[in-house]
């Protein structure tokens, strides 16, 4: 009642007077008259000034059913001492990103690349996958194209690594783009409430392109898994160690199994964590490869790496890699790479690489790297 | 046929797994309920109204960027075994409540569950944008996410936390209904105290590092000349300190205000030269071991500015 009597001392009495004058009968009069003054209120209540909030919220949806959409581009020029051409310049890779949830109980997540293949664009689907958001017992289930869990590194894209080339570990074992298959993967949080556990195992048909794996028409089922334990060391610094695993048919009639173990040390001020970061990060991957005529080869490689940002937009990473080959442990290759990154925003950075390395069998070279990569589109997840 | 058939047992399969999740939802009388917040302020409100029938987490810390907080895989934990989770919303952690939720298996706190709660629902917002382009740089599409500087506001952040905790605890309805009011009333009676404290310098001309501030802004009547970012989450550059510094040469400005985690350096630099002062203001609780909860932050605040107000002897601000 009060606010009704607000509503007509203030600008109510005049629309009143010249509205209400014609009168019908007495009862509905009564009934339209309040819806009026209502009307009023809700237009004075949303043209007063914001003294006090005003109750209706402004519409927060413009294309809420689209999927968030962003397309990545990196671009290279590159440098090589020995090569026939020395310098080049490449549109490396066109990622097109879309996510969204599906219903309540899923979501999806298809990443499509438009890279240069013997000189020509084509089309990739680089992953594409569902992924389970209600399982009971702390699972999660993903089926699809998806990059494995292998390895700390292979889930992550290549543009957004802080550093532009794979670890020679990681070409020479999972093959040039990591390992990347279609199947399934079932993912359990350990309730442990010390510290954080993840238990990731994955049945997938077998990679199409491998170093390690089979490629043939046959059966090759791969299976690989990944144990994650990961500590809060002060709020400052985390710590982490991972255990990986992978087992599949070889082009011998064999199996090469592999293991892997990482460690990732990350200090990151809290307070100042735009502007300082460091991290220490190594990981090994051991390769045993047998052939149906019993032989043996057991191989390695690794890589060590020390990122420190130094500045709002600046980072440097540098690198160390070693690398035997699965089929021949004494074809071993290393290299050393520097990577100078400069981060305008979130959505851009340049990068400037320099890298050297030499194997068993060719002589030391020298690249010089220049890579732009750059984000249209939603706003992509940070990463930790 | 077979296709349906398929698709029935595909359905009942999630089913299965959806129901196998909701029977803890009802939470016994007993335990309380678990709360993880995104930012300080909301776990503080939620431990208001919620008194010690709940237990809160909050993610980020007072003294952190909330846009910028690291989706450490430790809060994946807090997250799966939560019965509520509030967030501000709009977008102001976008880049990371995502990646979190995504991981954290547990339905009752996804959208749409009922124990998600989006803060900043009823709120009214400010610079909602008209158009969007990053060139503008870190743009807010859906408007200005700081909303619960202003204490206003806050009360419709506590309202939607007392929903979810009715829905949540329909038995302490009557329990959560009085912490509610009690938490209206405080604010209104240190409302009109820190309003009364900012009285003098209504319409005082400040520089803000960061735009954080309009709804801060609007309630205690201050007017933000300029900010020391060029455009908003791009760092300063020389030519918008030297704009900034010409600006407060000519309308006599000299308070700058800035936030625990941006750094001074550019701030300090501009006082220097113009005579004026830098001013740390709290956005979340914990930005200072004394703002111990959502009342504190604006105690802390409202002390400082009348502080800076002081020093560099700006009375009263009819200029504007």
């Amino acid at each position: 009642m009060n606010t009704i009597l607000r509503g007509l001392r203030y600008t109510g009495v005049i629309l009143l007077s010249t509205v209400s004058v014609p009168t019908f009968g007495q009862d509905t009069s009564a009934d339209a008259d309040s819806l009026l003054i209502q009307e009023i209120e809700r237009e004075l209540s949303e043209g007063k000034p914001a003294d006090s909030p005003a109750p209706l919220p402004q519409r927060r949806t413009s294309n809420t059913l689209n999927p968030a959409i962003s397309v990545i581009g990196d671009f290279r020029a590159h440098y090589v001492s020995d090569a026939d051409r020395n310098v080049n310049f490449e549109m490396h890779e066109v990622e097109t990103a879309l996510n969204s949830a599906v219903d309540p109980y899923a979501r999806a997540d298809f990443f499509v690349s438009i890279a240069q293949e013997d000189g020509e664009f084509a089309f990739e689907l680089e992953e594409a996958f569902l992924t389970t958001l209600s399982l009971p017992a702390q699972l999660q289930l993903k089926v699809g194209k998806f990059r494995s869990a292998f390895g700390k590194l292979n889930r992550i894209h290549p543009h957004a690594l802080p550093f532009i080339d794979l670890p020679l570990a990681y070409t020479n074992y999972l093959g040039e783009e990591g390992l990347n298959d279609q199947g399934a993967s079932l993912s359990w949080l350990i309730p442990n409430r010390r510290f954080y556990q993840e238990v990731v195992f994955e049945i997938t048909r077998g990679p199409d392109e491998s170093p390690s794996f089979a490629v043939d028409d046959g059966n090759r089922l791969l299976y690989a898994g990944r144990l994650r334990n990961f500590w809060d060391l002060t709020e400052n610094a985390t710590f982490e160690i991972g255990l990986s695993g992978a087992t599949g048919r070889n082009e011998d009639g064999g199996t090469t199994t592999l293991g892997g173990a990482d460690f990732t040390y990350i200090w990151k001020p809290l307070q100042f964590n735009v502007y300082r970061t460091l991290v220490l990060q190594s990981e090994a991957i051991f390769a045993r490869r047998t052939t149906d005529a019993g032989s043996r080869i057991n191989s390695w490689g690794w890589y060590g790496l020390l990122r420190y940002q130094f500045a709002r937009r600046w980072q440097a990473t540098l690198k160390f890699d070693y690398s035997d080959t699965p089929d021949n442990a004494s074809h071993n290759e290393n290299a050393t790479s520097l990577t100078l990154g400069f981060l305008t925003s979130e959505y851009q950075k340049i990068e400037l690489g320099l890298r050297t390395a030499a194997s068993a069998e060719a002589d030391r070279f020298y690249e010089t790297i220049i890579r732009a990569v750059f984000v249209i589109g939603a706003h992509g997840a940070h990463e930790y | 046929m077979v296709k349906t058939l398929i698709g029935r047992f595909a359905a009942a399969l999630w089913v299965v797994a959806v129901t196998g999740l909701a029977s803890p939802l009802e939470c016994d009388a007993q335990s309380k309920v678990s709360v993880v917040t995104t930012i300080p302020d909301l776990a503080s409100i939620v431990n208001l109204i919620g008194g010690d029938r709940v237990e809160t987490f909050a993610i980020a810390t007072g003294y952190q960027n909330p846009h910028f907080v690291d989706p450490k895989p430790s809060y994946i934990m807090r997250l799966s075994r939560a019965d509520m989770f509030v967030t501000v919303g709009l977008d102001l952690e976008t880049g990371w409540v995502v990646p979190l939720l995504n991981s954290a298996r547990n339905g009752k706190i996804m959208q749409g569950g009922p124990g998600y709660v989006d803060a900043s629902k009823g709120v009214s917002l400010l610079q909602v944008p008209t158009n969007l382009s990053r060139e503008q740089g870190d743009i807010h599409v859906y408007g200005n996410p700081h909303y619960w500087l202003d204490f206003e506001r806050g009360k419709i952040v506590a309202r939607n936390i007392f929903d979810a905790l009715v829905r949540l605890r329909p038995q302490d309805r009557s329990y959560f209904e009085s912490n509610l009011a009690a938490f209206v009333e405080h604010l209104d009676s240190k409302g009109s105290e820190w309003l009364a404290k900012l009285e003098p310098y209504k319409g005082a001309s400040i520089i803000a590092y960061h735009n954080e501030w309009p709804y801060f802004e609007e309630r205690f009547g201050l007017r933000i000349a300029e900010f020391l970012e060029p455009k908003p989450g791009i760092p300063p550059s020389p030519s918008q300190l030297a704009r900034v510094i010409g600006l407060m040469k000519r309308e006599d400005i000299r308070v700058i205000i800035t936030s625990p985690y941006f750094k001074k350096d550019a701030a300090e630099l501009v006082a220097r030269k113009t005579g004026g002062v830098v001013v740390t203001l709290a956005t979340l609780v914990g930005a200072e071991p004394e703002i111990r909860d959502y009342f504190d932050l604006f105690d802390y605040n409202v002390t400082q500015l009348v502080d800076a107000f002081g020093r560099v002897g700006v009375s009263t601000g009819s200029s504007d």
